[in-house]
Formats: structure tokens, C-alpha cells, sequence
């Protein structure tokens, strides 16, 4: 019997079997034949006829199909087919052989992700670096103003400016479009219950149209209004919180009698992270006839902090320097001790990268180090990955020599093979890009950045990083992939399938390779031991005075002391006490000093004559300063560096010039460090201080009671002086100390880390390549144990293999690492830690360790295979 | 009879002015050819369907999916602007054709 469905269902099988109808299509075929039935059957004719005809006029389904063909598919090319099916035919394959060692595989993707996490993370902080001070729209046309000056004969750069060149500048040069002119000072900062220390920066009002310091609250333009003052928004929140502060009032209090009150007229948008320079509390620089009393505009020897011009062709400026010529004489006449020998100009976007080379500059470049280091570091880790990857890819091709004859038997060339694998690498880069990225942006970025703040800077989908990331990432494949692919490639299938292929072992490239990954393994971990050697050394070196029981505070003026002193002397604790106009570790002054036949420059620190006595500072020969002495008026303590550098032997009564009075040597104290271990010591003299210049107030506390005593102090000084907040507190606490100690601090944190990072890496390395060729030759391994071989010779069997190239890699890694180490070291201490052998010894034992622990637990796991079950693998 | 190469080179002209006139689906458009032509062309009914595919895909026609009539879903095809300037062209073209043959054999031969 016809029955129509079943039939309109079979002519419909022979379109789905043709490929070239969806569903959609299928249905509007469906349809037409089922008209076309209709129709003929209400003429009359039978199902079964109305259906035979329905078919024949419909035509041939291939022929239909085929036409649709034309219209569904771009032509496809032979090439294009073959190209994706060998692709994805190469994808699966890798795919397979990475999940067949998922171990290796992990060790490979792991190491070269932590490589590239590390790039992205190095790519970050240079750009950040080089970014400081870079966000200034007008950064080509702004200009620091420099001079050379000659000290004992060294041409030295400074930063700073005499006050009249800023003026000048803008009356002679016509192509000078602004100056700015930067004075900085102290003051305390009152607004009704809130006083503080703030820093100011005098400037020209132009300062805010030079820079690019964009305004929350109120207008650039007040700051030519004397009585203005503009405020970071970090100040403005500390004194009125969130509120717009405009119209608002602070007293800036410079000191006793000198003070005046500012309207608040603006406020400073928050600025980039990248800036090194940048405001506080902003004001005319007119306003220092007021707080500062000896300010002389006028004067050449009067300095200010910086001078900025701002010029629209920086041409223009070799015919600027040129005709300064004069300026040198005005500057010369009155500061004859250390006559300029030229100016210059630095532009803004150099300026953060030069400041190494300018003193008393504006800017300051505290990461010149890391911008070697790091990159140094990272490329470290990548090379380091890379052997990983390549001795690895060596010793498992040896499991893919059959799938490699055969691709040759079926007609592969040389050059397809070394395109298979490096394809394969690529891939493997890929994905270690990818977890890279992901270990960067979400472990190394907000890691590193407890260090310097880059990540609220950084964006992750910059373009450049983008391109960074590919170029590593192609390269690393490439060049971690192009010698196993050519080794791969070149062996010949005869003796593959023969069996004869002579592998891995014998091969002297793998060797040296192997060689190559453990020195630099070796490198690595010596240089991370090293220095952290050298920051533990640096953490407890003595300061060369009894700095852990001074108490001190900053005065206002000489009467100041008196009283605070009387207060203080009714405390037990308090041992001693002194006056001091410069203080260790915060301020000093540098003087010429004369002898008959030769010029030094020298710190001089003024101070009190207990203050020998009261700090710590040890006498070694002579004596320190007499109270009411009147002879040592003109004496001067001296230190041993200064006793060095000046060659003198009998150093007493030893008569020096300084400012053309005569002083004589008196005594002699050992050397110390005043700012930090960062700084190198400087020849230093002690002058006597007359009481009324006393800026400072030191106090030595029994040993045990300083905190009790810090409370006493600062409640004795709001007893006294209500109005100033007090400055002052722990000398071990002093800025300079703390921040060195947290720099240090955070060094050993970062040192640890990248030790850590490398004996992963190594134990990964090691590991993944022991296991490897435990594997190859565990029917070797059965034959031993059944002939009697215990754990001890299965030990020494495999240990033996990389004893010789383990010791090789020890005596050339520790000592580079010792000169690499020295090098980094060299540039940020000025007394690094002396050599000696520890730092060599504990690096050696972590590495024999780790190679020990490594061959441990896979010998074990041999001496454990019942070894039948060895003999019967493949 | 007309032949398969001038049937091919007109269905195009010929789908576009039918569907100018209101929409329709596959079978109806290709009764109506026959009908026109007077089953003077000559057409595998199948055929039509990769022309009206390639010409949606051209962007000529459009298409959906309509409930007619609660009787069974049918593919309705829709002229396009885009549609509708080919026509125009088509007819153009068809027109010049068709005036060329005219002068052609409406011209006598010359005698010499």
C-alpha cells in the first residue's frame, strides 16, 4: 500500500543525506511537494500518482543541492582545507601528548606563565617609572634651570637657583614665555582646633598654567592674590574635611611673630601616582617678604629651591645659555667659594631620570636600580623557564619518535615537522600567556604593589602592554621551541622504527642546555642569598652613637630649650641633655675648610657642648666642647673620616680656616652615619653653638624607659608651647633611618619571594626532567632490581648522571652571582656587606638539596614498582 | 520551447516582478511562472529554490515564516528596495534587448 508520509519522508532523507539544506529549507521543501500533491489530488488523481508526479517536476534532489551549493559556500580553497585540518589535526595532537604528561606539561605552563607574569609586572613598573612628571601637557616647553658648579675639581650639577635669575631670565629672553620661580619651606598650619606641619611651596602664580595641576574647587587664576593660598586635596581634607574649603581660612605660622592668614582660593585635583613633583599648600611667592624676613629677592647667594621657564621652541635655548655669560659674574662675586661654571636647562620629561645627576634638584630618582634590576631579574626567570621547557621538550620527545616516523613515512617534510612542533609551542606559550596574565593582574600587580604603588596607575588593557605581551610570547615560543623542533625534525625514520634512534642521554646540546638551566638556577639563588645576606647586615649595623636612647624634639628658638630643659631635668629617666642647632640625621650644614696647602669641603654640625656626651658619639682622641669655654669659641671636633681624607697625623692643635676664622682641632670622634646606610660618611666638624641658636633638644633616657619618656616629653611641651604641635620623637625613628629600614625591609620581602620563585622553578625543572628519564629507563631499572640492585646503587645510578654537570654548574653560578650581586649592591650601598663565603655555602645547600629531595622521591618511587610491572611497559 | 539558457538568465527578472506584485511563497511563484509562460518554459520545480536562497542571501527578497490560514507554515518571500532597483535595471536591460532583435529582423535585408 502508497502510503504519502512515509514517502514525503524518504525523498526528504535524500535531501538531509545532501548536506545542503538546514532545517528551515528542508521544511520549505517539505511544504512545496505537499501543495503539489494537494493540488494534483483535488484534480483527480491519486495519491500515489499525485506524489510520483510531484517528484519528477520537482527534478533531481543532487542537482538541486549542488545549485544550492553554490549559493551556501565560499568557494573552498584546497589549500585553506588542508591548512586547517593540519592545524587542527596538530592541536589535538598536542593536546593528547600534553595530557599524556600532565606533570611536564604543568612544569612547562606553570614555569613560562610565571615568566611571563613576572615581564608584565617589570613592563608595569617601568611604565610607571617612566611615566613620572610625564603627565604635564606643556612637558616639552618646561624647563628646569640648572648650573655647573667646580668642586675640588669635580664639575657637579645643582638643581637649585639663585633668586634674581628667575626675573632676569624673563626681562632678557623675549622666547621665555613664563618662569616660575619654587621656594619650599616649613611652617605650622593652623585652622582652628587643627595645627599642623605642612611644607609650602612659594611660587609664581604661573606655576599653574606651566603644570598641569587641574582644580577641583576654585579658579588657577586667585593664586595671583597675595593672600591666597591653593591646597592639594589631600590638605584640604586633613584641615575641612570633605567640604569645599573655598573662602575658608588658615593661619600659616612661620614662627614667633611671623604669621599671616590665608583665604583658601582653590584646590587641587587628586594628582597621578606617577609625580614626583607636586604641592601641598600653594603660594605667591610675594608672601616670602613676610614669612621669611632674610629672604633677599635681589641677592645671587640667596638660593631658591627651583627656577622653571617655559618656552615655545626649545631651540631657543642654546642662544638663551649662551648669553648668560653675566649671570655667572653676578653669582661669582658674591659666592666666590664655589663659582658656577655654566648653566643649563633640563626639560621636565628628562628631569625624573636625570635627577641622579642634579643635586638640591626638584625631582629625585629613588628607582634607577630597580629599572636594571627588575628587568635583569625577570629576564632571569624567562631564560630560566625557557631551559625548563626546552630540556623537558628534548627528553619527551623520545615518547612521540613513532608518531614522528610515521608523519615522515606519510610524506611530512623536515619543515613541516619543525612547524608541527613549533605550532605545538606556540600554543603552549598561548596558554602560559593567558594563566600569565591572570597570575600577573591577580597575584604579582597588587603584590608588587605594596612595594610602590603601580597598579591604581596601571591599565591592563593598554595597548602597548598588549603588544609587549605578544612579542614575548612569540618569542619565547619560538625560541624555547626552534631546537627541539630542528632536533625532532632531523631524525631519520629508518632508525626510529629500528629502534636504533640514540637519545637525550648521549646528546651533548641537551647537556650543555641542562648545564645552562642549573647555572643559571644556581646564579639565581646565590645572587637572592647574597643579598639577602647583605640586607640582614645592613638591618643591624650600629649608627656609631647610642641612637636607641634619644629622645628629641625640634625648637622654636634658643629660650625654647631652657625651659623644655627645666621641665625635662625633673625626670629620673632623663640621663643627659643637649642643646644643638644641626642635629644627626636631620640637618647640618657644609662648610670650605682651609689648610695651608689645600681645600675641603665638610659637613659641620653646631651643637651644644653636651652633645657628645648626650647622643653617644664617641670620643677617641682629645676632648669634646667645655660649657662656658670661652676658647671653644674657635675649636673644632672633627671626625676620623675627616682626619683620612686631610692626612693628618697629629690632628690636635692642628690649626684649620673656615670662612677666614681660625679653629683648632680640639678632638677627635669616631665616625658615624647621619643620614642612613644609603649614605656614604662625610667628613665631618663639630662647632660650639651659642644657646640661643639652639634648634633642637636631645635627651639620652635610661635604657627601657624611652616610650614613658617620649609621653613625658610631649606632654611637657603642650604645657608649654599650646599653640605649636610638636616635632620630635624617637631618633631611632628619625625619617631618613625609618624610611631606610622599610626600603630594607621591603627589599628582604621582594628578595625572598624571588628566591622562592627560582627554587620553585628549579625544583619544577629538575623534577619534571628526573622524572622524565626515570621513566625511559625503567625496564633498565627493573633489570637492576632484579639482578639484586638496591636502593643505595639505584641512588648513585641516577644521582651519577648529574653530579658532574650539578658541580659544574655550582663553581660557575656562585661566583657570577657573587659579581652580579656585588655590582647591585655597589650602586645602592656605599659600605656593602663584606664578602665572605656563608653566601655561597647556603646557596650550594639549598641546591643540593633540592637536587637530593628531587632524586629521593623518585627513586622511591622506583624502588616501590614491583618491577615485572616495569618490565611490561612500553 | 524556450531554451535552459534563457530560462536561467530570466528567472531572476521574472521572481523579482512576480514578488512586485504581492508576496508569495515557492510553490505559488513557480505555478504562476507556468501559468505566464504558458508551459513554455520548462522547470524542475527544485530549481527555483537555490535561486530564491541566493537572492535573499543578495539581499533582493526577503523572508518569513507564516501561519496561513491555521493550514500549514509557509516561507514568504518579499520584495526588497534593493530588490526593487534590480528590476528596474533588469528591465532596462530586457528592454534594450528586446528593441535591438525588433530593429534587427524589423529591418529588411539589403538587397546587394
Amino acid at each position: 500500500m502508497f502510503n504519502l508520509e512515509d514517502s514525503i519522508k524518504k525523498w526528504l532523507a535524500d535531501f538531509q543525506r545532501q548536506r545542503a539544506f538546514d532545517e528551515g529549507k528542508l521544511q520549505e521543501m517539505e511544504q512545496h511537494l505537499r501543495d503539489h500533491v494537494e493540488d494534483l489530488v483535488q484534480q483527480g488523481a491519486s495519491e500515489k500518482e499525485a506524489f510520483e508526479q510531484a517528484v519528477a517536476s520537482f527534478g533531481e534532489v543532487p542537482r538541486v543541492a549542488k545549485e544550492e551549493f553554490r549559493t551556501i559556500k565560499r568557494k573552498p580553497s584546497i589549500k585553506t582545507f588542508l591548512f586547517t585540518t593540519m592545524l587542527n589535526n596538530y592541536f589535538k595532537t598536542s593536546l593528547r601528548s600534553m595530557m599524556k604528561t600532565p606533570l611536564s606539561s604543568f612544569i612547562n605552563v606553570f614555569g613560562l606563565a610565571v615568566a611571563i607574569g613576572a615581564c608584565m609586572v617589570v613592563y608595569a613598573f617601568i611604565d610607571f617609572d617612566l611615566s613620572i612628571d610625564r603627565f604635564h601637557e606643556n612637558k616639552d616647553e618646561l624647563f628646569l634651570s640648572t648650573h655647573y658648579v667646580n668642586r675640588e675639581g669635580v664639575e657637579e650639577c645643582y638643581g637649585n637657583a639663585p633668586a634674581p635669575l628667575g626675573a632676569m631670565l624673563k626681562a632678557d629672553f623675549s622666547s621665555i614665555k613664563n618662569v616660575a620661580r619654587i621656594y619650599d619651606g616649613v611652617a605650622v598650619v593652623k585652622q582652628e582646633e587643627n595645627v599642623f606641619h605642612e611644607s609650602l611651596r612659594y611660587v609664581d602664580p604661573e606655576f599653574l598654567s606651566m603644570f598641569t595641576f587641574p582644580l577641583k574647587w576654585g579658579v588657577a587664576q586667585s593664586l595671583h592674590g597675595v593672600n591666597n593660598v591653593i591646597l592639594s586635596e589631600e590638605t584640604a581634607k586633613k584641615y575641612f574635611g570633605e567640604e569645599n574649603p573655598v573662602g575658608q581660612q588658615l593661619k600659616i605660622i612661620v614662627s614667633q611673630g611671623i604669621h599671616k592668614v590665608f583665604n583658601v582660593s582653590g584646590v587641587a585635583k587628586t594628582f597621578p601616582k606617577a609625580r614626583i613633583i607636586d604641592l601641598s599648600i600653594l603660594l605667591h611667592i610675594e608672601n616670602l617678604d613676610v614669612l621669611n624676613p632674610t629672604y633677599a629677592a635681589n641677592d645671587w647667594a640667596e638660593m631658591l629651591n627651583a627656577t622653571f621657564i617655559q618656552v615655545d621652541d626649545p631651540s631657543t635655548l642654546d642662544v638663551i645659555k649662551q648669553k648668560m655669560g653675566r649671570y655667572k659674574q653676578y653669582q661669582n662675586e658674591v659666592e666666590s667659594d664655589w663659582p658656577i661654571t655654566s648653566f643649563d636647562f633640563v626639560n621636565l620629561a628628562d628631569l625624573h631620570l636625570a635627577s641622579d645627576e642634579i643635586k638640591n634638584g626638584i625631582s629625585y630618582d629613588a628607582s634607577d636600580e630597580a629599572r636594571i634590576g627588575l628587568p635583569v631579574i625577570a629576564l632571569f626567570i624567562l631564560a630560566l623557564a625557557c631551559l625548563n621547557y626546552l630540556n623537558i621538550a628534548i627528553v619527551s620527545a623520545a615518547r612521540r619518535l613513532k608518531e614522528i616516523g610515521m608523519r615522515k613515512v606519510i610524506g611530512a617534510s623536515k619543515g613541516l615537522i619543525v612547524f608541527q612542533f613549533l605550532s605545538e609551542n606556540l600554543f603552549m606559550t598561548a596558554l602560559a600567556g593567558g594563566i600569565g596574565f591572570l597570575l600577573a593582574a591577580l597575584i604579582f600587580l597588587p603584590w608588587f604593589s605594596t612595594f610602590t604603588d603601580i597598579s591604581s596607575d596601571f591599565n591592563l588593557l593598554d595597548p602597548n602592554m598588549w603588544t609587549f605581551l605578544l612579542v614575548i610570547l612569540i618569542g619565547t615560543g619560538i625560541v624555547s621551541g626552534m631546537y627541539p623542533a630542528f632536533y625532532i625534525a632531523r631524525f631519520q625514520v629508518i632508525k626510529i622504527f629500528r629502534g636504533t634512534v640514540k637519545f637525550g642521554k648521549k646528546n651533548l646540546a641537551t647537556k650543555i642546555f641542562l648545564t645552562v638551566q642549573l647555572v643559571l638556577t644556581c646564579v639565581g639563588i646565590g645572587f637572592a642569598v647574597m643579598y639577602a645576606q647583605n640586607s640582614r647586615y645592613q638591618a643591624h649595623r650600629k649608627w656609631g652613637y647610642n641612637e636607641k636612647q634619644l629622645l628629641y624634639a625640634q625648637l622654636q628658638n634658643g629660650e625654647d630649650f631652657d625651659r623644655l630643659s627645666a621641665l625635662m631635668a625633673q625626670h629620673t629617666d632623663v640621663l643627659e641633655m643637649a642643646g644643638s642647632k644641626d642635629h644627626l640625621a636631620k640637618k647640618r650644614a657644609t662648610k670650605i675648610v682651609r689648610l695651608p696647602d689645600q681645600e675641603f669641603e665638610v659637613a659641620e654640625l653646631n651643637v651644644g657642648a653636651n652633645y657628645a656626651a648626650t647622643t653617644g658619639l664617641e670620643v677617641t682622641e682629645g676632648r669634646f666642647f667645655k660649657e662656658n669655654y670661652e676658647s671653644d669659641q674657635t675649636s673644632i671636633v672633627v671626625n676620623e673620616l675627616f682626619l683620612k681624607n686631610l692626612d693628618l697625623n697629629d690632628p690636635l692643635n692642628q690649626q684649620v680656616k673656615i670662612d677666614s676664622t681660625s679653629y683648632q682641632i680640639v678632638g677627635v670622634v669616631k665616625d658615624f652615619y647621619f643620614r642612613s646606610f644609603y649614605s656614604p660618611r662625610r667628613p665631618t666638624i663639630f662647632t660650639l653653638a651659642d644657646a640661643s641658636d639652639f634648634e633642637f633638644i636631645t635627651l639620652k633616657i635610661k635604657d627601657g624607659s624611652q616610650v614613658d619618656s617620649y609621653h613625658e616629653l610631649q606632654a611637657a611641651w603642650s604645657a608649654l608651647f599650646p599653640e605649636t604641635p610638636f616635632n620630635g620623637g624617637f631618633q631611632r625613628d628619625a625619617a631618613t633611618w625609618l624610611r631606610f629600614y622599610q626600603d630594607l625591609g621591603k627589599q628582604q620581602r621582594f628578595t625572598r619571594a624571588i628566591a622562592i620563585i627560582f627554587i620553585i622553578l628549579a625544583s619544577l625543572g629538575l623534577y619534571g626532567l628526573i622524572q622524565l628519564n626515570i621513566t625511559g629507563r625503567l625496564r633498565e631499572f627493573s633489570i637492576r632490581k632484579t639482578l639484586g640492585a638496591d636502593v643505595k646503587s639505584l641512588t648513585f645510578n641516577v644521582a651519577g648522571q648529574y653530579l658532574l654537570i650539578f658541580s659544574i654548574a655550582i663553581l660557575l653560578g656562585i661566583p657570577s652571582a657573587h659579581v652580579l650581586n656585588n655590582a647591585m649592591l655597589d650602586m645602592m650601598f656605599p659600605e656593602p656587606r663584606p664578602f665572605g663565603y656563608s653566601g655561597a655555602i647556603i646557596s650550594s645547600i639549598i641546591l643540593v638539596f633540592v637536587l637530593a629531595a628531587v632524586i629521593a622521591s623518585q627513586v622511591k618511587k622506583v624502588a616501590n614498582t614491583n618491577p615485572v610491572e616495569g618490565l611490561k611497559t612500553e | 520551447m524556450i531554451s535552459k539558457n534563457l530560462t536561467a538568465a530570466s528567472t531572476k527578472p521574472i521572481i523579482l516582478g512576480i514578488l512586485k506584485q504581492g508576496n508569495s511563497y515557492g510553490y505559488l511563484i513557480i505555478k504562476k511562472i507556468k501559468e505566464l509562460s504558458g508551459g513554455k518554459m520548462e522547470y524542475s520545480d527544485g530549481m527555483l529554490y537555490p535561486v530564491l536562497h541566493r537572492m535573499e542571501k543578495e539581499g533582493l527578497i526577503q523572508s518569513k515564516w507564516i501561519m496561513d490560514g491555521g493550514t500549514r507554515p509557509r516561507k514568504y518571500y518579499e520584495i526588497t528596495a534593493l530588490g526593487k532597483e534590480e528590476l528596474v535595471a533588469e528591465r532596462a536591460q530586457w528592454n534594450q534587448v528586446t528593441e535591438l532583435l525588433e530593429n534587427l529582423w524589423g529591418v529588411k535585408t539589403s538587397t546587394n
